[in-house]
């Protein structure tokens, strides 16, 4: 009996190339990223884990004993630190230092990218002209606002002298006193930063629908209330991708502070990643500062997850 | 007949002179060993005047056949992180590595110990206070290359007025002579800035381990110490406490700059080089620059004294201040050619690559080049430019002293130096702040397994 397509065998000769090449059009996107995911894991993945294993040692990089994990002993980096107080105080500078910075970064970015949005004339010229912070290394300019508020010869003190604002023998000492320290890498970081937030609010702003706004002004809206009821709840998403980002970013701090402060003095200005610093790469104890990285990477994730449901939630609404 | 002798002997004597001149020239060592084909790799610290004493190399390459790669020329920062990775990696493949008298104590478990390399002989011309501090638990670990001290820097000016010195009289009762202690200082520095002379009376760094070395030389000075013998922390004694103390009335009273908490090496040169400064204590390297007119106000104006001694508060204890330093060679125990390392610190140690490395400025380790440049300094046009080698000679050779040689030396300064600087801006007293650097401290030897 010849078999005809209508039999069992027939159909399952029929449909077997088709199931094979399902599958391999299935694995086939995944075999593109596979060197790529490969090289990520290497390159990442393995160094992170790593470094969580280490948290969980006494190890110090010249002391290759120490890099031993005991039960008796994983938890101590961890313990140390919640019951340190320079650690603690880092992470309030932190949130201060973020909070301040990124809050007013925004304000004063929506309010350049709505002037920017209505410049008719010289746009090309004054959007080059807004780049020109993102042109220097951080380290730089940390170095140029350390000189700006160097007290014996800074810019900003001899400017008050000259006009008469300050005697020269009553210099203020920018990055010694309290709030000083912290108020000058805080303008720093802002100079530094209010760039990228203004070209993704501009961006935003651009795409912005504009028969709304047209509706608007048929309602006879000021422009005040266009802004604060149209533009500024449409802009939401733009407005958490730039916060996140920038909070990502700015909670990382270490250049600028390095230079203008390097945390102090008297561990005024200390933030998490000078912190870090000194304890893994000035006094090589690798076991504790990679306990601090991991407790401060866990708080920029659950930070980032904020932002992100928030982001999802913007984007419903709108 | 005559005139034939009497050109015999002056050709002989032209000769002799000759050859005289000849003996008398610096020498080079570490060239009598054939190291034909043998690569020696070099790692050391680099830029700016370090690197001139590296151009010797090629007469050493081609006396010995050697040929040598340096491998990392990094500035201190840089090249001390460099050798902590590669030591604790086991990736220290070079024969020869930058040291320093302040980090060699850290890094001891993974260097060659140098005694059995070296004759008598061959140590001999070296400072035995630097070779001292070189040797920890028996073993010689380095050579020194060349040395850094600090004398008391002061402003001609205020000294040579008489006008300042009557008034100095009236109000103190004592002659204003060039200080000698911490506590002549302490009056001289708030009389000048109280009566308008001038604008600081003192500077130091303020920070990170400059700072710590400040203190560490003040409390030594007024015969303290930072540890007692089994590595207790003992610097919140009478005497820390006494120092800590000036150092904060200082800070409240104006006498030290407002930014001193900011400061490092350069910040504070600075200051001086404006003549802002009347008396402080500063490094021998920074000599050129304030004898730059071009750069500096105080050019010409100042002149150098020996360390002073320190608080009364210290009793028969007190001695000159000495905080020091030396950069260095070491060979590191991977290193693939030991003996071909050794021969060519030998070489960049030698009297003559020292010598020519002390004519750019450097304070030098060896005793015969010492003799040299302060005879090459007699006529100097600057009678200040032989003091500064006649003085600097007597520190290097007298007063030389290093920090504790522990390994935690680092880890030390930076618990200590942020109480410290409290304790100056007046967050917290003297005692206070000190205790808790104490508690800290001892946590971090216990960590460190020294109790």
């Amino acid at each position: 009996m010849a078999a005809d397509s209508n039999s069992p065998l027939g159909q399952g000769a029929a449909t077997r190339p088709v199931e094979v090449s399902r599958i391999e059009a299935g694995f086939f996107p995944y075999s593109l990223i596979l060197p790529a995911a490969i090289l990520i894991l290497l390159v990442v993945g393995f160094p992170l884990l790593y470094s969580l294993y280490v948290s969980f040692t006494p190890y110090e990089l010249l002391k290759p004993n120490s890099l031993n994990f005991t039960t008796a002993r994983a938890l101590r980096n961890y313990q140390k630190l919640l019951n340190d107080d320079i650690f603690w105080r880092s992470l309030l500078n932190t949130i201060v230092f973020l909070a301040v910075t990124v809050n007013v970064s925004y304000v004063i970015s929506m309010a350049l990218s709505q002037l920017l949005s209505r410049v008719t004339v010289g746009q090309s010229v004054l959007r080059t002209l807004l780049m020109v912070p993102m042109m220097f290394a951080p380290i730089l300019v940390g170095m140029q606002f350390r000189w700006f508020f160097n007290a014996n010869v800074g810019l900003v003190n001899n400017f008050l002298i000259s006009v008469g604002l300050i005697q020269e023998q009553g210099q203020i000492a920018w990055l010694v006193d309290v709030p000083l320290g912290m108020i000058t890498i805080i303008i720093a970081s802002i100079w530094m930063n209010i760039p990228v937030m203004t070209i993704i609010l501009l961006a935003g702003t651009l795409s912005l629908p504009t028969e709304t706004f047209e509706a608007a002004e048929v309602d006879g809206a000021s422009g005040w209330q266009k802004f604060r009821f149209i533009t500024f709840p449409l802009l939401a998403p733009f407005s958490y991708i730039a916060l996140t980002i920038m909070s990502l970013d700015i909670a990382r701090a270490f250049d600028i502070v390095r230079i203008m402060t390097d945390g102090g003095p008297a561990r005024r200005t200390e933030m998490l990643w000078t912190y870090i610093t000194r304890l893994a790469i000035e006094d090589t104890k690798f076991g504790l500062g990679s306990a601090m990285s991991w407790i401060t990477v866990f708080l920029s994730v659950l930070f980032t997850l904020y932002f992100f449901r928030q982001l999802v939630k913007a984007r419903i609404v709108r | 007949m005559l005139r034939k002798l009497l050109l015999m002997l002056v050709m002989l004597a032209l000769v002799s002179a000759f050859v005289v001149r000849g003996q008398d020239e610096p020498q080079y060592a570490g060239l009598d060993m054939d190291l034909s084909g043998i690569t020696i790799r070099m790692a050391n610290i680099g830029g700016g005047q370090y690197e001139v004493m590296y151009d010797a190399i090629a007469v050493f390459e081609e006396a010995t056949g050697a040929t040598v790669e340096i491998v990392a020329l990094l500035d201190g920062f840089a090249i001390d992180q460099k050798l902590k990775v590669d030591f604790a990696t086991g990736a220290a493949d070079y024969d020869v590595a930058w040291d320093h008298t302040s980090f060699v104590a850290q890094y001891t478990p993974f260097l060659l110990p140098l005694q059995d390399y070296f004759s008598e002989d061959e140590l001999a011309p070296f400072s035995p206070a630097i070779l001292d501090a070189a040797t920890i638990g028996g073993n010689l670990y380095l050579i020194p290359r060349h040395a850094d001290i600090s004398p008391i820097h002061y402003r001609k000016d205020l000294y040579e007025d008489e006008a300042i010195a009557a008034a100095y009289m009236d109000a103190t009762g004592e002659a204003l002579t060039v200080p000698t202690d911490l506590e002549q200082i302490d009056r001289q520095a708030r009389f000048f800035v109280e009566n308008g002379h001038s604008s600081l009376g003192y500077t130091l760094a303020g920070k990170e381990e400059a700072l710590t070395g400040r203190f560490y030389e003040m409390h030594f000075a007024s015969g303290g110490s930072l540890f007692d013998e089994n590595y207790q922390p003992s610097f919140n004694d009478d005497i820390g406490v006494a120092v800590a103390e000036l150092l904060a009335g200082w800070y409240a009273d104006g006498i030290i700059p407002s930014d001193t908490t900011s400061l490092l090496w350069d910040g504070v040169a600075q200051y001086f080089c404006n003549n802002d400064v009347a008396i402080k204590l500063e490094w021998y390297g920074w000599y050129a620059y304030f004898q730059d007119a071009d750069s500096c106000a105080v050019a010409g104006n100042f002149g150098l004294a020996r360390g002073f001694t320190g608080l009364s508060v210290g009793g028969d204890a007190v001695r000159p201040s000495g905080w020091a330093g030396a950069h260095a060679f070491s060979v590191p125990a991977t290193a693939p050619n030991p003996q071909a390392g050794v021969q060519l610190i030998k070489f960049l140690s030698s009297e003559r690559v020292a010598y020519e490395e002390a004519l750019l400025g450097f304070l030098p380790t060896r005793g015969d080049v010492w003799d040299r440049i302060i005879t090459d300094a007699a006529d100097a046009e600057n009678p200040l430019d032989r003091e500064r080698l006649e003085l600097a000679r007597i520190q290097v050779g007298e007063d030389f002293k290093t920090p504790p040689l522990i390994a935690e030396w680092i880890p030390f300064s930076n618990i200590f130096y942020p109480h410290l600087q409290a304790i100056i801006l007046g967050d917290v007293g003297a005692q206070e702040g000190l205790d808790a650097a104490a508690e800290e401290t001892r946590e971090m030897m216990a960590d460190a397994g020294y109790y």
